[in-house]
């Protein structure tokens, strides 16, 4: 199995980048996975309840132990909780328990020192049974709970000071699937070695018992060792390598709708020309999504068709007016909207932006008349700090991958507007009608009641064009001959147990 | 006897001389690094706001919030009076990240150093030799071709037709596709790769300074003497033409470790080339820093080498 080399040790709470997920949601076990359906079902929990969507009881199935043999109980979730939302601890994962009561007493904020070690909403009732109180309703809780910084914590991880261990870090203890063979070098090894754990007490691979995962640091070579059979799963195939990748792999090539989307951002809050939502929609409609899709990107991204991916429940298809294709209706809208004669198109150099971005700057120039000038940025930080700065005011390159398979995940985080400043709200969009939507969606009594409402707010998004949705990611996988029914996850991580050798 | 002592002084007046160098070039990448755009800390977080609260705490943990002297004492003299090369963004020393990879990336310059020499030297001898004839003009003109072709596209080829078909084909395993899992094997490919362009300049350096030597009036005089060919190219020309060869093969031992960024990526080789790399996109200074000054330590001795060479090819030269 191909993979980039993790940017953290593997610690569950320090992880939010898909390389070091990937390995560890081999060797922890979730609460909740996700099934066919898109739904969260319980895998290590026995069942997690609610009656108002503010109290969660969480009840652990036994039989759980963690790969040094020591059973799994409702203590080790609270102090890894905990422990990643204590900011002293600086885990990137920490806004995940931003909704957890008492996160503010451990996560005062900057320049701020937290007046509690534990957070208050979180209560151990007995071995098997965690009870979890939010700050307020939250109708999508049990969907988070399949993600990398739920798992638990053994006593183990952490040494006399208090924080988790290199060693745990190198060598994590699961209570997952797969034990790691040996302490993982960050740095100096080239494989991640795993052997299934005997008393893992879920579903086990039929006929294998050995994974290794290959570090790469170019895609394109670890495609290469996929077409000479050196490597048995590939999950992300760049877009340089899909048309061999479709003739050489034939049936083992697949591709299926990823949870991301690539916007095109709008400074409203520091640019008055774009204001009047006329002119974000006469630019939308300007844009040939499908020529770009299947021409710069050779098929591995998809035409945004609403402001919710595909790959999540809650996505309805052709949503987006505004996204289809229309160069004479854009221009009629845009001169009578009186929008800006030159237009900046900011993006990130180091990330293959810079093709799309022109195909972009090409449509805006010939169906609306105006100068375009796309504009290079070396990271994407530096976007942000002239956004911050109020230096810069054009357009930017923006894209959003999900934390949690919930379509609220599209909304509040970028849209809402509690996330300006803190968080990725870059665009400073506000809007009262949206923020209570999406309030009541999260105060709903169950997650498909809540998804009405999240609906509704995305209906104001696809009027209002806060952001401009270009694309769909995709995921492009591709295995060997030597293994059948790969499959991925919501999450995108590889589905173990289903794998057979063939 | 005399001799020698002289030599062990040059020597360590050439070390001394390189403590200064290495303060000057550590404070310098330290410094550019330190200007590159963008906040290291953000960038571990990829398209995502770091939270601020969690960005304070790390950039206190790592220092970045103090001035860039002070950052760079704290750098320094962790290395000199400890040893200490500090850790990168993942609380791993920086000792450990760089321990292995050098030892990866100095077993492919020197793969590529002895094909260089060998096939270098090999083909410039065989040019010079027949020069003006067919085979000359072949190896000029195919030598021109390896220089203008960039290392990405003949690494990628060969990659695909050496690594993969050849695989599928015959079912010989011989040149790895990635990794250095086969162990020497597995520096083949990547080795001719990265000493492309090196084997292209040697082949004409040769070709050139053999010629330049052979017209000498010292061979002339050899061959009047009726000595034999091989002996007067061998003993006279060879020997006198080695002389920059030795100074192009030093200096690019130096070269090859640097140059290792492409070709170690293309091979996946978990090299010190990938990594700096790598660390500088992440703005990791002080592994940055640390693979340069090992860099920097390698160049030294490697020139100083070199200047020891001269004086056991040609005599007249002495250390001062």
């Amino acid at each position: 199995m191909e993979i980039g080399e993790p940017q953290e040790l593997l610690n569950p709470q320090n992880t939010t980048e898909t390389e070091g997920s990937e390995v560890l949601a081999a060797v922890f076990s979730p609460l909740v996975r996700y099934d066919e359906n898109k739904q969260p079902v319980e895998e290590a929990a026995e069942s997690i309840t609610t009656s108002d969507s503010k109290v969660w009881t969480i009840k652990l199935k036994s039989g759980y132990t963690w790969h040094d043999g020591t059973p799994v109980v409702a203590a080790d979730y609270a102090r890894a909780w905990n422990y990643a939302a204590l900011q002293d601890n600086a885990m990137s994962s920490s806004y995940f328990f931003g909704r957890v009561d008492g996160y503010a007493d451990v996560h005062p904020g900057e320049g701020k020192t937290p007046t509690a070690k534990e957070m208050k909403g979180l209560k151990v009732v007995d071995d098997s049974t965690l009870e979890v109180t939010l700050t307020a309703p939250f109708s999508q809780f049990k969907t988070m709970l399949g993600y990398t910084a739920f798992y638990p914590m053994p006593k183990a991880a952490l040494g006399p000071d208090g924080k988790v261990t290199q060693t745990f870090g190198e060598q994590p203890i699961g209570q997952g699937l797969f034990k790691l063979d040996k302490p993982y070098k960050k740095g100096t090894d080239q494989t991640i070695d795993l052997t299934v754990y005997d008393k893992f007490p879920g579903a086990k691979p039929k006929n294998w018992k050995k994974l290794q995962f290959k570090v790469y640091t170019s895609s394109e070579t670890a495609f290469n060792d996929l077409q000479a059979e050196n490597l048995d799963i590939h999950d992300s195939l760049p877009p340089s390598t899909i048309a061999t990748a479709k003739s050489v792999l034939g049936d083992r090539y697949h591709d299926e709708p990823d949870a991301a989307v690539g916007y095109i951002g709008v400074p409203l809050q520091y640019n008055p020309e774009f204001k009047d939502p006329q002119v974000r929609k006469a630019i939308s409609l300007a844009i040939d999504r499908k020529t770009i899709t299947e021409t710069v990107f050779s098929g591995t991204r998809a035409p945004a068709d609403d402001f919710i991916n595909p790959a999540i429940p809650g996505y309805r298809q052709g949503a987006c007016d505004a996204c289809t294709y229309n160069p004479a209706e854009a221009k009629k809208l845009y001169d009578a909207a009186k929008g800006p004669k030159t237009i900046e198109l900011g993006y990130n150099a180091d990330g293959g932006h810079k093709e799309w971005i022109e195909a972009v700057a090409n449509n805006l120039r010939a169906n609306l008349g105006i100068e375009v000038t796309p504009k290079p940025f070396e990271k994407f930080q530096g976007i942000l700090d002239a956004l911050d700065a109020k230096e810069y005011k054009g357009l930017f390159r923006m894209g959003w991958s999900i934390d949690y398979p919930s379509a609220e995940n599209y909304l509040t985080p970028i849209f809402g507007t509690g996330s300006i400043g803190t968080g990725s709200n870059y665009g400073g969009y506000s809007n009262k009608a949206f923020d209570e939507l999406v309030a009541k969606g999260d105060q709903a009594a169950d997650a498909a009641e809540g998804l009405k409402f999240y609906q509704q707010a995305d209906d104001i998004l696809i009027k209002d064009l806060p952001y401009i949705p270009v694309y769909f990611y995709r995921s492009n996988f591709g295995y060997s001959s030597k293994v059948k029914n790969v499959k991925l996850n919501l999450l995108n991580q590889v589905n173990w147990v289903d794998i057979e050798k063939a | 006897m005399y001799r020698r002592a002289c030599m062990g002084r040059y020597v360590i007046r050439r070390l001394i001389q390189a403590i200064p160098v290495l303060l000057g070039a550590t404070l310098l990448i330290f410094m550019i690094v330190f200007a590159l755009p963008g906040d290291p800390i953000a960038a571990l977080f990829g398209d995502k706001r770091p939270d601020p609260a969690v960005a304070e705490v790390l950039r206190e943990q790592y220092h970045l919030n103090d001035p860039l002297l002070l950052q760079y004492w704290y750098y320094i003299s962790g290395v000199l009076f400890r040893g200490d090369f500090g850790v990168n963004f993942a609380d791993v020393p920086v000792s450990q990240v760089m321990a292995g990879k050098f030892q990866v990336t100095l077993n492919l310059a020197l793969t590529a150093l002895v094909m260089e020499a060998l096939i270098g030297v090999g083909l410039g001898l065989w040019a010079a030799l027949r020069r003006g004839k067919a085979t000359d003009t072949a190896i000029l003109a195919s030598t021109l071709l390896l220089i203008s072709v960039p290392t990405l596209v003949t690494g990628f080829v060969l990659q695909l037709i050496l690594g993969v078909k050849l695989k599928l084909w015959t079912g010989l395993d011989i040149f790895p596709v990635a990794g250095t899992f086969a162990g020497w094997r597995s520096y083949l490919l990547p080795g001719f790769v990265l000493a492309g362009t090196s084997i292209a300049y040697l082949t004409r350096l040769t070709r050139t300074s053999l010629v330049e030597t052979l017209r000498a009036d010292y061979i002339r005089t050899a061959t009047a003497k009726g000595l034999p060919r091989r002996r007067v190219i061998g003993r006279h020309g060879l020997r006198n033409a080695l002389i920059p060869l030795v100074t192009y093969l030093g200096a690019d031992l130096g070269n090859l470790m640097g140059g290792a960024v492409i070709t170690e990526t293309i091979f996946n080789l978990p090299g010190i080339g990938n990594q700096l790399f790598q660390s500088v996109y992440l703005r990791e200074q002080p592994v940055v820093v640390g693979i340069i000054t090992v860099l920097v330590l390698i160049y030294i001795l490697a020139n100083l080498v070199v200047d020891l060479l001269y004086a056991v090819l040609d005599p007249r030269i002495r250390y001062e």
